[in-house]
């Protein structure tokens, strides 16, 4: 039998405190939408019989805040979610506590009183595999010039679909060869207002080089994103 | 999970659907079970996963150490378009491995409209869509669920049916098939005999012949052997309190249309309206202990983080210990924020206090299912409830701030006149007229009266079995008169596809004769016809008259009261004397007692029961 009435026995705060819990989103829940993930979460967040805050009023609910946006089939060691809690509950019995709650894919990596604001965020570490039956170094080089010029793709906007060069939005991009995959270490634009979705790397590399276009079994690709920074490119953001 | 699968996940319309990896999904070592059991939903993820029964088998299943159940959906054209480029077969969700791999292959049949889908899903699993087709180790496939009822349009293609409630039959049925494996003495036909002969429930079709009369009737139905039954009696659980509970769910990452935790609070239905099958096949009524629902309730919550309990039956009201369940509930799901929601609630038999605490009197509307517009059509299909019941929750809702009530109808009930027809019109306006009584109304707005009509479907097992359905042309007339008769413009007018209730009236009252129909549906491509958007009144027609079958056979005939109808192989508890009463009740508008109220021998008490207001009777020679 759970323990999920302990809440209700532990020490009340003095003020609700945020929490932010860091997860990984990997594997099959790489396909499961944001909207999709909140709902999870909220089912999670009760299993584990955390002592959540609820909104006061007629329709109390928890307040949940996740970091920047993942598009669906990116993966990525370095989610992040603040929640309230309104009584004392140390963050390792947190992490404990949910992580009995989920599935590898979604383990959750570390839980810490939330200091940094998400506003802070300025830049995202990812790794790229390509898996193709062409790669060789002409097509790694071509990949890395690619990313130096000017890259337009078409983005969609809330006006509409729109031509943007996403070039000024890639910090840095490394290519290399590694058996039959094609690997790039690439830190892009991430703040608020000036969010690189990582997909359109692939889009605009599937435009201009013709990588990822024919058979979906013969090629394919992962999108893992390692880290989240700070704006001077460096400082991981916690 | 398979690499060709994977490859695909990034290039189909939510791929949450096929990528499992749920919390709670039961995962073993196919190395060290002795069955795997495939258990189907023929929709889409979404819709399997809200589906109470598929939830309960598999748990059942899965609670045998020796047998592994995984889940099977049907995947969306988008995927199937996939599956047939890459040469992907149907594949079972825990796993990925092909679902022809399996040992037992079980569909759940909850409406006829999704035959054509399970028939497009054993081409998908490559399997041979004809039973005497399959080869000695192809799966074993067996349906069950409502349609299991008269599951002769479907004959053809299953090895066998299980009929009726299947929690401990299905796992009677793998053991027998693993304990045959162990013995050696295994085979297709052997197995499918023995268990016929031995487990309740058990229909095996190829076991039985069917010989027609010219005109097209059932002359005889035989049984092969001796030892299986004459009639395959329906299998229940006596006492609902020792049936299988999941203690544990499956927790969907994409939302499943019903995504909350559903209780079950009893089975059957004491009210016997006399159109409804559901009211009818799961006789008796038997209920939980109010004590033990607390508790699985509360341990379903624990390990799901739900935020909804819904109280599930068919008349929530009529269960006897709903005031202390209900008390027992709120005692711990006010305090940890959860809501309870008890749909097909009566508002007249209720606790006020206990009322306003409970979500699904909060919501913005109220559904009242009135079936009929006239009190002498009510009478004729026992629908008790009076228009005073209508006006009374009418003005409750209107009193707690609600604006919009929802009615249901039907078209086409034998007996209907213009005048009930009618009635219908007056009885929405009546709701309108109500609105503006009730003095402390929502102050500023307008009522929104919602009218939704059905087309009557004669349903096996039913008073109104026999009954001719209206023909197209009547029923789109009836529809006309009824818009025209709707001159409130406060009442806003919804009805079904007359077409697609008519397929369904072929479909639910079928003979043998149907399984060459849909196996040409199933050979030109017939997926989802239960969606809108795929069901094609022309391509049935077509399929209908190339496989000589004419829907108006099995539609609009009226059937012969001494006719061997198709489902009489299947014997439901309720016996054909008890319909033929009710029938003639219906056309003399006598109304019949409610099971509490008074018991009208319907013949189910024979199946026996814990907490059921049967009368004992007892079980004769299957007893034990
Ligand atoms: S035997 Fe009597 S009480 Fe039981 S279901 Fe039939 S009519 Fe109702």
């Amino acid at each position: 039998m759970k323990d999920n009435e302990k809440r209700f026995t532990l020490p009340m705060l003095e003020a609700p405190r945020t929490m932010r819990i860091r997860f990984q989103k990997t594997g099959n829940l790489q396909y499961i939408s944001h909207l999709d993930l909140q709902r999870t979460f909220s089912r999670i967040l009760v299993r584990a019989g955390l002592p959540l805050w609820y909104t006061k009023g007629f329709n109390p609910h928890i307040k949940m805040v996740f970091g920047m946006p993942l598009p669906v089939g990116s993966e990525s060691e370095c989610e992040m979610l603040d929640v309230r809690i309104e009584r004392e509950m140390s963050a390792e019995e947190m992490m404990e506590r949910l992580n009995a709650e989920v599935t590898d894919e979604l383990r959750v990596l570390a839980v810490y009183p939330a200091e940094r604001k998400f506003a802070e965020v300025a830049f995202a570490e990812y790794d790229y595999t390509i898996r193709t039956e062409r790669a060789d170094e002409a097509l790694a080089e071509k990949i890395s010039d690619t990313l130096q010029a000017p890259l337009t793709v078409l983005r969609r906007t809330k006006s509409g679909e729109k031509e943007t060069d996403i070039q000024p939005m890639i910090r840095s991009a490394a290519v290399t060869l590694d058996g039959d995959a094609i690997r790039i270490h690439a830190v892009l634009s991430a703040g608020e207002g000036n969010y690189l979705n990582p997909e359109l790397l692939i889009t605009a590399l599937r435009a201009k080089t013709g990588i990822l276009s024919s058979d979906l079994t013969k090629e394919s690709y992962r999108i893992l994103r390692r880290r989240v920074l700070l704006a001077d490119g460096v400082t991981e953001f916690h | 999970m398979n690499t060709k699968i994977s490859s695909v996940l990034k290039s189909v319309e939510k791929p949450g659907r096929y990528c499992g990896g749920e919390y709670g999904a039961i995962i073993k070592n196919k190395d060290e079970v002795k069955a795997r059991f495939a258990f189907a939903f023929p929709d889409t993820y979404e819709i399997g996963m809200s589906n109470l029964g598929m939830r309960i088998l598999c748990g059942a299943l899965n609670e045998q150490p020796d047998i592994w159940c995984e889940r099977v959906f049907c995947p969306w054209v988008d995927m199937q378009q996939k599956m047939r480029e890459l040469d992907i077969p149907l594949w079972a969700h825990e796993s990925g491995d092909p679902v022809s791999e399996f040992d037992i292959l079980g569909f759940t049949l909850g409406y006829e409209m999704c035959y054509t889908t399970v028939l497009a899903m054993l081409k998908m699993a490559k399997l041979p869509l004809r039973a005497d087709e399959r080869a000695e180790d192809d799966p074993i496939v067996i349906g069950g669920g409502a349609c299991a009822y008269n599951p002769e349009p479907m004959a053809d293609f299953f090895d066998c049916f299980s009929i009726g409630e299947g929690e401990d039959n299905l796992v009677e049925f793998t053991k027998l098939y693993i304990r045959m494996k162990e013995e050696g003495r295994y085979t297709r036909q052997g197995f499918l005999h023995e268990a016929a002969a031995t487990i309740r429930g058990i229909y095996v079709p190829s076991l039985y012949d069917v010989s027609y009369n010219e005109d097209g009737t059932i002359s005889a139905i035989a049984r092969r052997f001796e030892d299986i039954p004459e009639r395959v009696e329906k299998c229940i659980i006596a006492d609902m309190d020792k049936a299988y509970y999941p203690d544990k769910l499956v927790m969907p990452y994409i939302e499943a249309v019903h995504d909350r935790i559903m209780l079950e609070v009893y089975r059957g239905c004491i009210r016997g309206c006399r159109f409804c099958q559901a009211g009818m096949i799961y006789r008796p009524v038997r209920e939980k202990t109010p004590d033990l629902l607390n508790k699985q309730a509360r341990c379903l919550y624990d390990n799901s983080g739900y935020e909804e309990i819904s109280l599930m039956s068919l008349s929530i009201s009529d269960y006897t210990e709903l005031e202390p369940l209900t008390r027992s509930l709120l005692e711990w799901t006010d305090r940890n924020m959860v809501s309870l929601s008890l749909p097909s609630l009566r508002v007249d038999s209720f606790n006020k206090e206990l009322m306003e605490r409970i979500a699904s009197v909060r919501t913005s509307s109220l559904t009242f299912a009135p079936e009929a517009g006239t009190q002498r059509l009510r009478d004729v299909i026992n629908k008790n409830v009076c228009e005073e019941d209508l006006m009374h929750a009418a003005r409750v809702a209107f009193e707690g701030g609600k604006t919009n009530v929802k009615l249901y109808f039907m078209n086409g009930l034998p007996t209907e006149t213009s005048e009930d027809i009618e009635g219908i019109a007056t009885l929405a306006s009546r709701v309108v007229h109500e609105y503006y009584q009730t003095p402390n109304r929502p102050k500023g707005r307008s009522p929104q009266v919602t009218v939704s009509v059905s087309c009557f479907i004669p349903k096996p097992f039913t008073p109104f079995q026999w009954e001719a359905q209206d023909t197209m042309e009547m029923l789109a007339e009836k529809q006309e008169f009824l818009r025209e008769k709707i001159t409130d413009r406060k009442v806003r007018y919804q009805h079904h596809n007359a077409k697609v209730s008519r397929v369904e009236a072929v479909l639910a009252r079928g003979n043998r004769k149907l399984c060459k129909a849909l196996e040409i549906a199933a050979n030109e491509g017939f997926c989802f016809d239960a969606w809108d958007e795929f069901f094609d009144y022309d391509k049935w027609l077509s399929v209908f008259a190339r496989a000589d079958v004419d829907p108006a056979f099995f539609a609009n005939r009226q059937f012969g009261l001494d006719e061997i109808l198709p489902w009489d192989i299947i014997d439901c508890g309720v016996t054909k004397e008890f319909f033929k009463r009710e029938r003639e009740k219906a056309y003399a508008a006598a109304t019949t007692p409610n099971c509490r109220e008074q018991c009208s021998g319907c013949g189910a008490n024979r199946l026996g029961g814990e907490r059921t207001p049967c009368p004992k009777a007892c079980r004769g020679q299957h007893e034990g």
